[in-house]
């Protein structure tokens, strides 16, 4: 049934790919660009969180994080209608573990339609990027791109078939995401779904609309907007409204008892509402300040993270008990690991606050950003240096979780993580 | 034939210096025209910044599509920005990052966080973008000239004050003063023309920076052709497309 799902897919990009062919008949130029980039990622592990505790109840239990060296290669190409972004990567870990991959980012055939050039079609895997903010995008329903990531990389575009219209000061686009996996159980970005968003340009605000139905979180609907109030500052804003969203739930009735299967499942959750505030101000010495605060409904609510610390403090105090042998300190720990499901989430907490401080001072740019989250005072802090020469860009960072020690952000598996990257463009 | 455009319109403003002090508008007009002969153009543009030592630091290539109505889309060439793009649509810009392929809202101060604010300069506008005063007659550059300040009518023209020193014959650019919104000395430029003795159009702009790095930056008109874009390509939200510049 799968496969034949992919039929009508499949012959929208041919005959997307068709029309603008047609279209570019005339037009030869294929232009090319990529990169080589070579990273370095020291890990420092966390000797104190959950999963810490699990390890040492039942060596061997939690991932070890280790550091590693990567080295990848991005080609980007587009011309007779089709787009395209290859990434090939290959990573080498302590102990020796690798891992290689290749995969296109992008590729998708686009162009308008004959007679109609304000209509614009793209068919096949593509970044579809939306919404206002910086730190989190609640609006950004179709590429759903991880954000605040240690070392900038491109996203992997998903599978869609998109409709534009441009007029003057407006633009309408329509997207069917993941057209494959329609009638397949899948979660959050990957869910098939339907998304319009419109775009209005009145003077110096930028003005959004959204709509999405997901094949099982059903509808939301959301506005964003950009403002530039003076020549150094900009103002930003996004809202959204959704009947359901994918997250985590614990089943009924634990507490703090040991169990035999993970008490957290994937769960359809309720209706919810996000938003995000924001600003940011550049003056003419090129220091620039970014500022954000959001609201994350879909995130699991500050009632249910004092219950998850109460059964995480229960669960390795029972671990602490003199005596117990190793069949029940090993349940203990699977226990304690499985606390650690919830944490694949966009925002652990459902208010955050980030703040981000950067200067251009010619080929450099130094940055410090913070991630605080008020319920627990748990913290990211991000500091990093960039150099940018013709060709070659080397950058450096190093993040750090932190907090008090019942902070979600101060008991993730790492402590701190860097990176040293050289970046050669052709 | 647009190279002579430039000749004509300085022979006629030139008829007099009495009548080009009295039409300071048509002096900036004759002024444009050596370096842009249409309003709507594609300029491809080469800059190559040399360090204070002389040394080489940097060359970057793009490609701008200046349009009436200050309208300009500058789309980045070069490999350590390929991808990149700028809309500016009078007082409102928008930057394309092409690892995101979403177009933001940025301020007039951002636009100049970047290496295109030098592509803009390459098709800024004297006459539409500024009202000029004339202060007098100069020697300057082994020629006298025509000195005249310019004062920025738009709030987030790259610069707010302009002092510029024209050809008394032939109105040609000859160097440039350009001050930032505080009244700082931002850079110097000066103007190379194709030929010394009978030039017709400005072939290199040179930007001496003032503020901080005292780099010199070069740039270097290498092509120059009538073109209008499609009202599409002038959207914020066009910027994410693809679309074919042959």
């Amino acid at each position: 049934m799968r496969s034949l799902s992919w039929l009508p897919v499949a012959a929208a990009v041919l005959g997307c790919a068709a029309l603008a062919q047609a279209e570019e008949a005339a037009r030869p130029a294929v232009e090319w660009s990529g990169e080589v980039r070579s990273h370095l990622d020291p890990r420092s592990a966390n000797g104190s969180g959950l999963l810490a505790e699990a390890d040492r109840l039942s060596p061997g239990l939690a991932p070890a994080q280790r550091s590693g060296a990567t080295l990848e290669a991005g080609v980007r190409g587009h011309g007779h209608g089709l787009s395209a972004d290859l990434l090939l990567r290959t990573q080498r870990f302590e102990g020796g573990a690798h891992d290689d991959t290749a995969r296109f980012n992008e590729l998708y055939a686009s162009g308008g339609l004959p007679g109609a050039p304000s209509w614009q079609f793209s068919a096949g895997k593509k970044i579809v990027a939306w919404d206002v903010g910086y730190g989190w995008r609640p609006n950004d329903v179709v590429e759903q791109e991880e954000r605040r990531t240690l070392l900038s990389t491109t996203p992997e575009g998903r599978p869609l078939l998109q409709l534009e219209q441009f007029g003057a000061e407006t633009a309408w686009s329509l997207v069917w995401a993941n057209p494959t996996h329609l009638n397949t159980p899948r979660r959050g970005a990957d869910e098939s779904a339907l998304a319009l968003r419109y775009y209005r340009r009145d003077g110096a605000v930028d003005w959004h609309g959204f709509a999405r139905f997901g094949e099982h979180t059903h509808a939301s609907i959301g506005a964003a907007a950009a403002w530039v109030a003076t020549e150094s500052l900009e103002l930003h804003g996004s809202w959204r409204f959704t009947q359901h969203a994918d997250g985590w739930a614990m089943a009924p009735g634990i507490g703090n008892a040991v169990v035999t299967a993970n008490p957290w499942q994937p769960a359809r959750l309720g209706a919810a509402s996000q938003w995000l505030v924001g600003l940011s101000w550049t003056n003419a010495d090129q220091l620039s300040v970014l500022a954000e605060a959001w609201h994350d409904g879909t995130a699991l609510p500050d009632s249910a993270w004092d219950a998850w610390n109460t059964r995480t403090r229960a669960l390795a105090a029972a671990g602490a008990l003199p005596g117990l042998p190793a069949p029940a300190l090993a349940g203990i720990a699977g226990n304690l690991a499985w606390q650690a499901t919830p944490w694949d989430a966009v925002n652990l907490r459902r208010d955050n606050l980030f703040m981000r401080l950067s200067w251009q001072h010619d080929a450099w740019q130094p940055a410090l950003d913070l991630l605080y989250t008020p319920a627990d005072a748990g913290r990211v802090v991000t500091a990093s240096l960039a150099w940018q020469g013709d060709r070659l860009r080397i950058e450096a960072g190093w993040r750090r979780y932190g907090g008090p020690s019942g902070a979600l952000l101060a008991q993730l598996p790492l402590r701190a993580l860097g990176y040293l990257s050289g970046t050669w463009t052709f | 034939m647009f190279r002579l455009i430039p000749l004509i319109a300085a022979a006629l403003l030139s008829s007099g210096a009495t009548h080009a002090a009295d039409d300071v508008p048509a002096l900036l007009k004759a002024a444009d025209r050596w370096r842009l002969s249409n309003e709507a153009m594609q300029v491809e543009t080469q800059v190559q910044v040399f360090n204070k030592d002389g040394s080489a630091d940097k060359e970057r290539r793009y490609t701008v599509f200046s349009q009436p109505g200050h309208k300009s889309l500058v789309m980045m060439r070069s490999p350590a920005e390929a991808g990149q793009k700028v809309l500016m649509l009078g007082d409102d810009f928008w930057l394309l990052m092409p690892s995101s392929q979403r177009p933001l809202r940025i301020t007039p101060m951002q636009k100049l966080l970047g290496d295109a604010s030098v592509g803009d300069i390459a098709t800024l506008s004297w006459a539409e973008d500024y009202t000029g005063t004339l202060v007098g007659e100069e020697p300057c550059e082994q020629q006298t000239c025509v000195h005249l300040t310019l004062a920025a009518s738009r709030k987030a023209a790259s610069y707010q004050r302009i002092e510029l020193w024209l050809g008394k014959q032939r109105h040609e650019p000859v160097k440039a003063d350009l001050y930032v919104q505080s009244d700082k000395l931002a850079k110097q430029a000066r103007f190379v023309l194709d030929k010394p003795q009978a030039p017709t159009t400005v072939t290199e702009m040179v930007l001496l920076d003032q503020l901080s790095t005292h780099k010199e930056t070069h740039v270097r008109y290498l092509s120059r052709q009538n073109r209008s874009v499609p009202e599409t390509w002038l959207n914020p939200m066009f910027l994410a497309r693809n679309p074919s510049l042959e």
